[in-house]
């Protein structure tokens, strides 16, 4: 096998159902249990298999609890799998949480050597690079202080720092996109693309589905510890996210509070089967209410999840009994696709009606253009526009 | 879909002890890097910083003075007590600072262990390795008791290396047991100050091996290889003798069973950690 591939042939991993409890009498109480066949499991990975070459970048995603860090475990070598095989040629680095292995009593200078240890650069590695690593982390101001003196993002860009220059042939990430300001993300990207074109195979795990989209070209779905879904990662974020929507729709119909949502609707409008991208959008609501009150009435759209493309606001004036709200758009500022309205209202101190998916719509229209690799598209927004190109004149 | 996997697929983790070795020899670095971790830690913003690596066996000397220097008149073979009872608490204290800190070395890491991937036996190496430092501190203060009392090493000292060796292949597999043990057992911590305790005393640290039923002292030496130790120290730096090698054998015999069934437990039992840490 050449450096960077990766081959996880029908991985199965159980845990204790159990757990929590490592005390003698808990093993003493397993043994016999174990004499009597009564040990109780969990599995947190059935059947999953992960196949890539050299270059390849796959992202897991999934709800808490999927079994993603799981996988990645022990992609890392760092946990065993209860069955299966599993080959991985080259150098493996895996960044979980990057600043794991620091230790607050050490100075920043004593952290560094300790962090590059512990993801598998030698010593020598890490004197060699000390300037440039101090640099990126732009740290050099507070070098010899104790790390516990660090702020949360020092801390992370020293751990980030060190794990950028690992050059390992596989590289596998738990989640460091999540945390981090907007600069730091954005560096942890750029990073990861150039990690990418060097080759280097990448496996993603996170909630940000955006940033997975701009960086992976294929994706895995993982739900209990079982693949759903395993291709383009475009296809496979279209059918994560639409379960997520359904899975919401499904769980509550509508989330009570103290005004409740009696009715839905969303529609281009009189004489139009389907919204169409650039075209009108028109969305009824029907809100109950026990009280007067004055509340704004917030509508996001978004593509599944929770945070929307767009959100409209408007004060509205609630009598007792049902009150029909609507809005108007009159362009859609939305490509091709399913989408979904959240509706939500607040009166200034809480929301009055929690926020929650309340009907979905299909548009039809163009597609996105794609971003550049590398770049985040945090939502899909379609906008029109002609180009000329030319020679100057 | 099937909810238990087919047999033939279950994981069997086959490590012999050639690739265990080349393993860890592949990670040495990171053994320094906790040693180094673990000895800077331990001594940062404390007063006295390093020097408590000495003050811990230094008071015990002060205390064994006292009381068994007057109250029990131990035979010391014509050496100053404090010197005879330093040269036990030396090994002692290395064996106790390294068990102490070894056996909860993979607890205290545990966030390590499903994050890095490197073998596990480093957390309870780099421990010991630390506490190694430790002993080379407080020999020096070995120097300052000779010139004190006037005396010097007798020149029968080169065998003192040999028996550091038997006695840190024994430390090694206690550290390995014992870390491994407190993961899957955690009461098992409050059993190391205990056996620590009653170990001061039961080894002949305070008091010398004359102490021991002669009839008794070979089987002894192979369950607490640390009597052989202390007895040969004394007797190769103090005496000018040799050090007895029937008891030395006995001693490298249990030794190194301790380091070999340690070592292969800890690597049995090291398949399933990330899955409890």
């Amino acid at each position: 096998m050449r450096d960077g591939t990766l081959r996880a042939e029908r991985l199965w991993k159980r845990f204790r159902s159990d757990r929590a409890a490592y005390g003698l009498r808990d093993q003493v109480r397993r043994l016999s249990e174990r004499g009597r066949g009564g040990e109780r499991w969990r599995w947190a990975l059935r059947d999953v298999t992960v196949d890539m070459e050299p270059g390849d970048s796959l992202a897991l995603v999934g709800s808490n609890g999927s079994g993603k860090s799981t996988l990645l475990k022990i992609l890392g070598g760092v946990m065993y799998p209860t069955a299966g095989r599993l080959g991985v040629a080259g150098r493996v680095g895996m960044i979980v949480d990057v600043w794991a292995g620091l230790h607050h009593e050490l100075t920043g200078r004593e952290n560094l050597f300790l962090a590059g240890s512990l993801l598998g650069l030698r010593r020598a590695e890490v004197a060699a690079r000390f300037d440039e690593i101090v640099d990126f982390a732009e740290l050099d101001h507070a070098l010899d202080r104790p790390a516990k003196f660090y702020s949360t993002g020092m801390k992370m860009r020293l751990g980030f720092a060190v794990a950028s220059f690992l050059e390992p042939d596989v590289l596998l990430v738990d989640e460091v996109l999540a945390v981090g300001d907007a600069r730091f993300q954005q560096r942890c990207l750029n990073r990861m693309r150039k990690v990418l074109a060097d080759g280097t195979t990448l496996v993603l795990v996170s909630h940000d589905l955006a940033a997975v989209e701009a960086t992976c070209r294929r994706g895995l779905w993982l739900q209990e510890g079982a693949c759903v879904h395993q291709g383009q990662v475009a296809e496979t974020l279209a059918r994560y996210r639409q379960w997520v929507e359904e899975a919401a729709e499904a769980a509550v119909a509508f989330l009570p509070g103290d005004v409740r949502l009696v009715k839905a609707a969303v529609g281009p409008g009189p004489g139009d089967a389907h919204a169409r991208a650039d075209g009108p959008l028109e969305v009824a609501l029907v809100v109950e209410s026990d009280e007067p009150r004055t509340a704004a009435i917030c509508l996001g759209v978004s593509e599944g999840t929770a945070a929307p493309a767009f959100v409209l606001r408007h004060q509205a004036r609630l009598r007792p009994g049902e009150t029909e709200v609507r809005c108007s758009i009159a362009h859609l500022p939305l490509p091709g696709g399913r989408f979904y309205v959240w509706v939500g209202a607040f009166d200034g101190r809480e929301d009055v009606l929690p926020w929650q998916p309340a009907a979905r719509f299909d548009v039809v229209g163009p597609g996105l253009d794609p971003a550049p690799p590398g770049v985040v598209r945090p939502a899909p927004v379609h906008v029109e526009a002609t180009w000329e190109t030319g020679a100057r004149r | 879909m099937s909810s238990e996997p087919p047999a033939e697929l279950l994981f069997r983790r086959r490590i012999g002890p050639r690739r265990a070795l080349r393993e860890l020899w592949a990670v040495r670095e990171v053994v320094v890097s906790l040693a180094q971790r673990d000895f800077l830690v331990r001594y940062k913003q404390t007063f006295l910083g390093v020097l408590w690596a000495v003050f811990a066996p230094l008071t015990l000397v002060l205390v064994f003075s006292l009381v068994f220097e007057r109250v029990a008149d131990v035979s010391t073979g014509g050496a100053p007590y404090a010197l005879f009872a330093y040269l036990g608490l030396l090994p002692w204290t290395f064996l106790s600072t390294s068990l102490s800190q070894g056996g909860l070395s993979l607890e205290a890491n545990r966030h390590l262990l499903n994050r890095v991937a490197f073998p596990r036996e480093v957390f309870p190496l780099a421990t010991v390795a630390a506490a190694a430092v430790d002993l080379l501190i407080a020999s020096s203060v070995l120097a300052v008791l000779f010139v004190a009392y006037g005396v010097a090493p007798r020149p029968t000292s080169f065998w003192a290396p040999l028996l550091f060796a038997v006695q840190l292949a024994f430390v090694l597999g206690v550290a390995l047991v014992a870390s491994v043990g407190v993961v899957y057992a955690r009461d098992l911590r409050h059993l190391i100050p205990i056996v620590l305790q009653i170990g001061l005393f039961a080894t002949p640290v305070a008091y010398g091996m004359e102490a021991i039923p002669s009839g008794w002292r070979l089987a002894y030496s192979v369950v607490n290889p640390m009597a052989a130790v202390i007895d040969g120290l004394r007797r190769t730096v103090l005496w000018g003798s040799p050090p007895r090698w029937d008891l030395l054998a006995a001693a490298s015999l249990g030794a190194a069973a301790v380091l070999v069934g340690g070592y292969v437990l800890f690597k049995r039992l090291e398949t399933g950690l990330a899955d409890i840490a």
